[in-house]
């Protein structure tokens, strides 16, 4: 791999292709855009020092992922003001919703699965936001989370039988 | 009900991605307190030398409307082309938006209303217009800590005009915005008027002032 002969071109274009999610990543865990710039940039330049130590037969998007998310367990733990979590902006009333009644509908129902997921405990809410949100591989989920490809799998379990009597259907 | 597939097609507000560089050397911590508190100190600057009639002479470089100053300056500073949506705060409830306010709601004709972002006093929203995103904010002048401040450059057109009898300014031409805790972000035309107790911005990329008025004419206390 050529970044890990110094090219920092080359590094650079890496950084690129896995800014955003990496950027997401810390988002997740710091609740905070400002602490996961931070985070995201400082994790990429420790990553670009540790290359020497990546083994270039393995993915390369888990193991930037862990230097990442470490970083910002680092940073959460300092105080600072949490975000939540927000649905996009609602359609307009132009765009392709088959009405405005059932538009209104399915935004509700979006904004109470994402309130539910927000009340979850800690790791079971990562768990399914690394998953489904950002749609991470279970490697790349427990990469990120610190923890075994077996506990991602028992815990988004456990978590989505938690979300889904936090947020069932509407009577 | 399938709960993964609601889940993964959840659409979130992500924050913006930042623009991520190898930087070696050590960075400067983001300083994001004492930029407002520099802006809180003009802004009592600009209101000490309003008091006085006498002083107006030596700020024609700046504007106030509620809680809004606009400056002008030679050389815009550093700025990127941001999203709309980038950097309002969190989603709060319409409750939440109004106690911060103090004040009810101005809010455009849309059934679900858009979300409302909170950020230091300001609620923002961002509907689709003709198909073009536009972005209403509100503050209440009494409000603490609401401040954004636009600083234009020589090429940028800055009328006082009046809207539905309030004060206003139409802003047509790049500009910067300053709002508070976001980086600065390359702003589309605005319009800035005082109207239902509230100051309002309308922004848009492609918003006419025309369009612009007929938005305003349009909004209506919750």
């Amino acid at each position: 791999m050529r970044a890990q002969r110094g090219d920092e071109r080359a590094y650079g274009e890496l950084v690129r292709a896995h800014q955003e999610i990496a950027f997401r990543v810390a988002y997740l865990i710091t609740r905070n855009a400002a602490d996961a710039e931070d985070a995201a940039q400082d994790g990429l330049v420790k990553a670009w020092r540790a290359l020497g130590r990546f083994r270039a037969v393995e993915p390369l998007r888990p193991w930037l992922l862990r230097i990442v998310a470490n970083e910002a367990r680092n940073r959460r733990r300092s105080a600072g003001r949490r975000e939540h979590l927000a649905l996009r902006a609602a359609a307009s009333p132009g765009e392709a919703a088959p009405s405005p009644e059932e538009a209104a509908v399915d935004a509700d129902e979006r904004r109470r699965l994402l309130a539910a997921l927000d009340e979850l405990p800690e790791q079971a809410r990562l768990a399914l936001a690394c998953r489904y949100l950002l749609g991470l591989s279970e490697d790349e989920t427990a990469a990120a989370l610190g923890v075994r490809r077996g506990t991602v799998k028992s815990r988004s379990a456990r978590a989505l039988e938690r979300l889904r009597e936090g947020y069932g259907p509407r009577a | 009900m399938d709960l993964e597939r609601d889940l993964r097609t959840l659409e979130l507000a992500w924050p913006e991605t930042p623009e991520l560089r190898l930087e070696l050397a050590p960075r400067a911590r983001r300083r994001r307190r004492p930029l407002l508190v520099a802006v809180a100190l003009a802004l009592a600057a600009l209101a000490a030398a309003l008091a006085v009639p006498q002083s107006r002479g030596s700020i024609l470089r700046f504007l106030h409307l509620g809680g809004v100053t606009i400056e002008r300056v030679d050389q815009l500073p550093a700025a990127r082309e941001r999203p709309l949506g980038a950097g309002l705060g969190p989603v709060v409830t319409q409750a939440q938006a109004r106690e911060a306010l103090r004040h009810a709601l101005v809010l455009p004709p849309l059934a679900p209303p858009p979300p409302l972002h909170l950020e230091q006093g300001v609620v923002s929203l961002v509907f689709a217009d003709r198909g073009e995103p536009v972005l209403l904010s509100e503050l209440n002048v009494g409000s603490d800590a609401a401040i954004l401040k636009k600083v234009v450059g020589g090429s940028t057109s800055v009328v006082s005009l009046q809207v539905d009898g309030g004060p206003g300014f139409w802003i047509a031409g790049e500009h910067v915005f300053l709002f508070p805790s976001a980086p600065p972000r390359l702003a589309g035309n605005v319009l800035l008027w005082q109207a239902h107790g509230l100051t309002l911005r309308l922004e848009g990329r492609a918003l006419t002032l025309a369009r612009a008025r007929e938005l305003a004419g349009l909004l209506r206390k919750e």
